[in-house]
């Protein structure tokens, strides 16, 4: 389980601080979304549980340990896909992998065979002795998770893994997070792709201004809005009406003259109005 | 009973195994990154190469050649004086731009470096071995450049000595190169560090001329500077003698307080 403890983060010379108080409970093996507008704190917030950032209050726990930069027994279970492409580009696929086995102190051979199996799995094999710099985006990406998976963690965090990717290759980074989850790995993601967050996160929290809002599944989320939307066009904007059941739904729609459109409430349309973005209104 | 800095409470026996597996982590971390050079080595050895021989070749060409025959170093033809001078500050430049450069480029730009500080491996360790791969690059920058100066018809002895010195002044650019590369804010300071620090001394510390000739006051300043003892210690050693001790104890004194101020930095940089 991951504790993240009243966790406050202020940059120096910033006015204010990039996460405020935040505490949430990660359950081991759940995959668990992280979701907010730009400049929320969620990269903040990852690079905290990683270590990668310092918190200027509040501790991180994994299994009742404090995870610290000294922690190595803690930080070997930890892995993180950062949000930018953070590989040596003038690397080979294999040479990334072999320096991230070394610098988790694993003997040469564990790391030649465990990347030949990791590199078989994502279906990166064949382009091992290709360096970095040449593999597409998503490959770069999905070479990232590798790394990640190289060490076997029982943590991994990924900060936006589907960023500027096409549908083509996030579906694919999809599928290897799905798998993942079946492997029982605690999955912590932060994400824009709101169905993202949606078709993987067991749970997801809200974060704005640096301050967690709100923690639930998806669905709970979305059935506290209401499950059925109306969109309403008027000319010059959409408004969304949420309601519990379809039948309102297309009672309340029968009623509005004009273009409407009946669709289920996604976890997007939850993001929106918990954001403060006028959508509507519930319908009772 | 012992306890960690994270307030474990540890049996001797376990804190002799965790001090053990420290030092492990610590040889193993050295050894990752020299590594990581090997293979970025591997990559360019090629172009690293000719790199480091283009500026030499002109310096022999145009100085030991060209200004070289209307120049007197004592009994000894020019060319003679200029090769350790040339060997020294071409593994300064080595040394700090292998290190330097690379490390900026992992920090600010590629961001690969993240990879490093969420790692077991420690930040002291990974840093010092950057630094004997920087070093270890210097060495193979004085080997090309002694190689160089067979057609110019120098003559250089060479010995243990020789090799000794091009590590420790290669380790002291390059613990230089660690610094700056932590301190820099942009990619950019990088280039400004070295317009700034390496270009003067590769002119001055006594590489192309004696610093005998210079006023007092720009010779006591330059004295303090360590390619000066890098230069002094090649030559002495190239012309069959031995240098001063007191030019080991400068080199050795620049590395270690660059260790010291790499450390303070990174322990106050939380950030980094």
């Amino acid at each position: 389980m991951i504790k993240i403890d009243n966790i406050s983060k202020r940059y120096p010379k910033a006015e204010k601080y990039a996460l405020d108080k935040v505490s949430l409970e990660i359950n081991t093996g759940e995959a668990f979304g992280i979701l907010g507008p730009n400049g929320a704190g969620k990269t903040t917030l990852m690079g905290i549980i990683t270590t990668l950032i310092l918190p200027t209050e509040g501790n991180v726990y994994v299994d009742g340990e404090m995870i610290t930069r000294n922690r190595i027994d803690i930080k070997r279970k930890v892995s993180l896909v950062t949000q930018h492409v953070s590989i040596r580009r003038d690397m080979t696929v294999s040479e990334v992998m072999e320096l991230a086995g070394r610098l988790y102190g694993m003997p040469v051979k564990q790391i030649k065979a465990r990347t030949k199996d990791i590199l078989e799995f994502t279906g990166l094999y064949e382009k091992k002795k290709q360096v970095a710099r040449g593999l597409s985006g998503g490959m770069q990406r999905k070479l990232m998770i590798c790394r990640a998976l190289l060490t076997n963690p029982k943590i991994i965090v990924l900060d936006e893994p589907t960023v500027g990717l096409d549908p083509h290759s996030r579906r694919k980074i999809w599928d290897l997070l799905e798998m993942l989850k079946q492997k029982g790995i605690t999955i912590l993601l932060t994400t824009h792709y709101i169905e993202e967050a949606q078709s993987i996160c067991d749970r997801v929290a809200l974060i704005s201004n640096g301050r967690a809002s709100e923690v639930n599944t998806p669905d709970n989320m979305i059935s506290r809005l209401g499950s059925y939307t109306v969109d309403i066009y008027d000319g010059i904007t959409t408004k969304s009406y949420f309601f519990d059941t379809k039948e309102e739904a297309i009672g309340f729609a029968g009623d509005i003259p004009g273009k409407t459109k009946l669709r289920e409430t996604t976890l997007e349309d939850v993001f929106l109005d918990r954001m403060g973005t006028e959508l509507g209104e519930k319908v009772k | 009973m012992i306890e960690t800095a994270t307030g474990e409470i540890l049996s001797s026996a376990e804190a002799s195994e965790e001090k053990q597996s420290r030092v492990f982590r610590g040889l193993y971390g050295i050894r990752t990154a020299i590594w990581e050079m090997w293979a970025e080595f591997r990559h360019e050895w090629k172009r690293i190469t000719i790199a480091s021989l283009i500026s030499p070749l002109m310096y022999m060409i145009a100085l030991g050649w060209g200004l070289g025959s209307m120049v007197s170093t004592g009994d000894r033809p020019y060319i003679d004086f200029l090769v350790p001078g040339i060997v020294a500050l071409s593994s300064m430049n080595a040394g700090f731009t292998s290190v330097g450069m690379s490390f900026s480029t992992q920090r600010l730009y590629e961001r690969s470096f993240d990879q490093v500080l969420i790692s077991p491996t420690p930040i002291p360790a990974y840093v010092f071995g950057k630094m004997v791969g920087g070093a270890l690059r210097g060495i193979y920058t004085g080997v090309l450049i002694l190689l160089l100066s067979i057609p110019f018809g120098a003559t250089i002895n060479i010995n243990g000595w020789f090799f000794l010195v091009i590590l420790l002044n290669g380790m002291v650019f390059a613990s230089l190169g660690v610094l700056a590369a932590i301190l820099a804010v942009t990619h950019a300071d990088i280039s400004r560090f070295s317009t700034f620090v390496i270009a003067p001394m590769t002119f001055l510390c006594n590489t192309m001329f004696p610093v005998e000739k210079m006023p007092a006051v720009v010779k006591e300043v330059i004295n303090v500077l360590p390619l000066t003892h890098a230069s002094s210690a090649l030559r002495a050693i190239a012309y069959g003698g031995m240098p001063q001790w007191y030019n080991f104890v400068v080199l050795a004194g620049y590395i270690a307080a660059f260790v010291v101020l790499i450390t303070i930095v990174l322990i106050r940089k939380s950030n980094l």
